[in-house]
């Protein structure tokens, strides 16, 4: 609990920011999909075939795994606002439209003959009669529909939507429950709120509630009037993965470009989604700039072929090939840092010093005595346990272990040996080193950003200024800077102008 | 020239004809009721008026121009429209429901408030206390008051009125006559009223016009149906009728049948029995106050009248 609070004091400002973005999107889906359903609902009270259909159709989307559902827009409408926006209207559109369709069907057929003798128009009726009788059933619809919008809302952070749910995606990759606990907790109260202010419209006047619904809509509509008007001539934007590192990574990106090109607005935008989220987003241009690594590059975003990951096999420096296979693509991949982030055989720094452990081939002479914890993936991996017992003829006694527990396992002593990677911030933690990798076994990381050849012929400036990250910055000052963030809880953007500023890549007085 | 009139009118589902060549006139300012037993066609009859049901065949016309010469909603505002279900708008309240029609025809808003407010003092129902009420909030007898306000407020040339008391207990069924009688006396308008109980058929038509199986018997004034019947049927409704009406008696009927004890509760001659059997069933006796002086009775007294009127009756038929 203490932590909660903590974690709530230091970052409340993101907070509000978050949960700004998850009631923008939240509101835009749920009005949007009344705008949808009310009317089809009401379209379809005459066409009873069509209004069956529909309830079927309605009722599939919703059974679509909302993870899914964003992994099948991607293609169609890229990352970002509007596939979230479009896959919470879809959920949101069933009890909606269940509701709006019962809720008039189950009118007293009375009530339909007395305006019907009394001569009201079909719009008259459907007004003054119909709705109103049905108003109760078709906003305990909505209501569900938004409590549904809010909780799935927190997946749109997987897509760059933000809200909520990147403090619970944060927290999850950290390993820092109070983060991820304040996100759920947000979310859950904002669906508390929002159903209550849902029921005290439905008790007071109605032309009151639609003036407040109004209001919102119009509020929403001028806000992004507002950004749009308002917007500098050249937005950059510049997005990072999941967790401290990237997030460090771009704050620099964002110095580095504002000292050589003061005009222009750099928009950041952190803990964005994964490695297919961002390279999609980089090719629409939704976003400008991501840091990526080489590894990742031949693995997951080019196809090598056999004879050129042969060239490249562990161990070797696979860089010119990402890059010369990016530039097939019409990527422009800069300059290299000095670190590679790779995997690492990790031990504790006295078990090291006792047993004179400098490479993994020093584990041989005590390797009988080894417990080792692994992560199920590593064990499995060819460049993981498979390679070290085959390159390095090494065998231990191997637990498998969940990658959030390994490091404290081998803090208390339960495990001596884990792998990990090599810039984590526990490394340093947990005072533990990492095993050079003598033989060459894991496959280079070196991360260096990403964007479009087009975007850099453009801006050859900033091409400029982002290559003078180009050979800086080791593992163990990764790894500082990642403690510094996920440990000791300073500010990423501090912690990047810091190490900026001390290696002299930017000037003081900005 | 009759007001509405029906000629050769012939409604069939399916090949099966409900309402069977059926033609009526009923005349401006009178309260013509349709009676019948329940299938005999007169509600169908009554919705072909404001075409909520469409002829097979025949016309009908309206201040003799056929209703298809009117535009619908136009003709619907000249028809005034009572429901059995009575069918108040429940989101809206009293004033709102007597409103729609006025509403629809752009009426002032003061206009409006106006009518509203002496329609209910018409019935009773003081208007600062019940305009703003909801329909839920009121009884089933007010709420029919509500519902035939609704169809007089603009003013129509016809009110239809389809069973409009059956669903009410028979106190409220009594009261809301007297009413409607009381109403068409002061603002003539002409009404249709449909019912199945020939007891109030008797009480409420200037003329009766009785149903059975699609086809109109008979068409008369009460007391025509009564003394001149055209056939075995319609003497039969109007027998079982008049045993109904049995408790349509006032109390002062019932001295013949007095009882000497005395009573603690004292009503007036004019009460009926229906509203003294209640309190019969609460004081046991009752003390009857009559111009021609005061006598106890109790429920042997309110048997025996009934069983003498009954003896009455069959020798009447015999």
């Amino acid at each position: 609990m203490a932590d909660l609070w903590r974690t709530v004091a230091e970052r409340h400002g993101e907070l509000l920011n978050a949960l700004g973005q998850h009631i923008e999107i939240s509101l835009t889906a749920l009005i949007i999909a009344v705008v949808i359903a009310i009317p089809l609902a009401v379209w379809v009270q005459t066409h009873s075939k069509i209004a069956a259909i529909l309830l079927q159709v309605t009722g599939v989307l919703q059974t679509i795994p909302s993870l899914a559902l964003l992994g099948l827009l991607i293609p169609f409408v890229g990352i970002g606002t509007v596939p979230a926006i479009i896959a919470l209207v879809v959920y949101a559109l069933l009890p909606i439209f269940q509701n709006t369709y019962i809720g008039l069907q189950d009118i007293d057929p009375s009530y339909e003959e007395a305006a019907d003798a009394f001569g009201m128009s079909r719009l008259r009726k459907l007004f003054k009669v119909e709705l109103p009788i049905a108003l109760p059933v078709i906003l305990s619809g909505v209501r569900t529909a938004m409590v549904l919008i809010i909780g799935t809302a927190t997946l749109a952070a997987l897509i760059g939507a933000g809200g909520l749910g990147t403090f619970i995606l944060l927290g999850i990759d950290r390993n820092d429950a109070a983060l991820t606990l304040m996100g759920a907790l947000a979310a859950a109260l904002l669906a508390i709120v929002f159903s209550w202010l849902l029921n005290l419209m439905q008790k007071v006047n109605w032309k009151l509630s639609v003036g407040a619904v109004a209001i919102v809509v119009f509020g929403l509509v001028g806000t992004q009037v507002y950004n749009w008007a308002t917007a500098p001539k050249e937005t950059i934007t510049i997005a990072g993965k999941l967790g401290s590192e990237p997030d460090i990574l771009i704050h620099m990106y964002k110095d580095l470009i504002q000292q050589a090109d003061p005009d222009v607005q750099v928009t950041l935008k952190p803990n964005f989604g994964q490695t297919s989220f961002l390279y999609n987003a980089l090719r629409t241009d939704k976003i400008n700039i991501y840091p990526e690594f080489s590894g990742t590059v031949l693995e997951s975003l080019t196809k090598p072929t056999a004879a050129q990951q042969k060239q490249v096999a562990a161990g070797k420096n696979n860089y010119p090939l990402a890059q010369q296979l990016l530039a097939k693509q019409g990527l422009r991949y800069l300059k290299p840092m000095a670190y590679n982030n790779t995997y690492a055989l990790v031990v504790k720094a006295s078990f090291a010093k006792r047993y004179q452990l400098k490479t993994i081939s020093d584990l041989a002479k005590i390797a009988p005595s080894i417990r080792a914890g692994f992560d199920l993936e590593f064990i499995d991996r060819q460049d993981g346990y498979k390679g070290i017992k085959q390159k390095y003829g090494l065998q231990f006694k191997v637990d498998s272990m969940d990658p959030s527990l390994r490091y404290q396992a081998l803090d208390r002593g339960q495990i001596n040996l884990t792998d990990g990677y090599t810039t984590d911030a526990q490394l340093r933690q947990y005072h533990l080193v990492a095993l050079k990798d003598d033989k060459g076994l894991f496959p280079i990381y070196r991360g260096a950003p990403l964007m479009r050849s087009r975007f850099a012929e453009d801006h050859p400036h900033l091409v400029k200024a982002l290559n003078k990250l180009a050979n800086h910055i080791t593992e163990k000052q990764m790894q500082d800077m990642n403690y510094a963030v996920s440990v000791r809880r300073e500010k990423a953007a501090t912690v990047a102008h810091r190490y900026l500023i001390r290696h002299g890549l930017l000037k003081e007085a900005r | 020239m009759a007001l509405i009139s029906l000629e050769h009118v012939t409604k069939a589902y399916d090949g099966k004809p409900v309402v069977d060549d059926l033609s009526l006139n009923v005349e401006q300012g009178e309260l013509f009721v349709l009676v019948g037993t329940s299938g005999s066609g007169k509600t169908t009859t009554l919705k072909m008026i404001n075409r909520l049901v469409e002829p097979t065949s025949g016309t009908i016309k309206f201040a003799g121009k056929p209703l298809t010469s009117y535009p619908i909603r136009d003709l619907r505002w000249n028809l005034g429209y009572v429901l059995q279900q009575i069918a108040l708008f429940p989101t809206m309240t009293v004033a709102q429901n007597i409103a729609v029609i006025p509403e629809m025809k752009g009426w002032s808003r003061q206009k409006i408030r106006q009518a509203t407010d002496e329609l209910l003092t018409m019935v009773d129902l003081p208007p600062a206390e019940y305009r703003t009420r909801m329909p839920s909030e009121l009884s089933g007898g007010q709420q029919q008051r509500i519902g035939i306000l609704r169809a007089l407020a603009s003013r129509p040339k016809v009110v239809l009125m389809d069973e409009p008391f059956s669903a009410l207990d028979p106190i409220s069924r009594t009261q809301l006559q007297d009413m409607l009688l009381q109403l068409h006396r002061a603002m003539k308008t002409t009404v249709i009223f449909v019912t199945h109980d020939m007891a109030e058929a008797m009480k409420l038509g200037d003329r009766i016009g009785v149903m059975h199986s699609g086809k109109l018997l008979q068409v008369d004034t009460p007391e025509a149906i009564a003394t001149q019947p055209a056939n075995d049927f319609v003497a039969d409704l109007f027998k079982g009728a008049q045993a109904n009406q049995g408790l349509q008696v006032t109390l002062s009927q019932l001295a013949p049948f007095a009882v000497k004890v005395t009573a603690r509760h004292t009503v007036g001659g004019n009460l009926t029995l229906a509203e003294a059997l209640p309190l019969l069933d609460a004081h046991e006796t009752l003390q009857v106050h009559t111009d021609h002086g005061s006598f106890v009775v109790n429920t042997h007294s309110v048997v025996a009248y009934l069983a003498s009127a009954f003896v009455d009756q069959n020798t009447e038929t015999e």
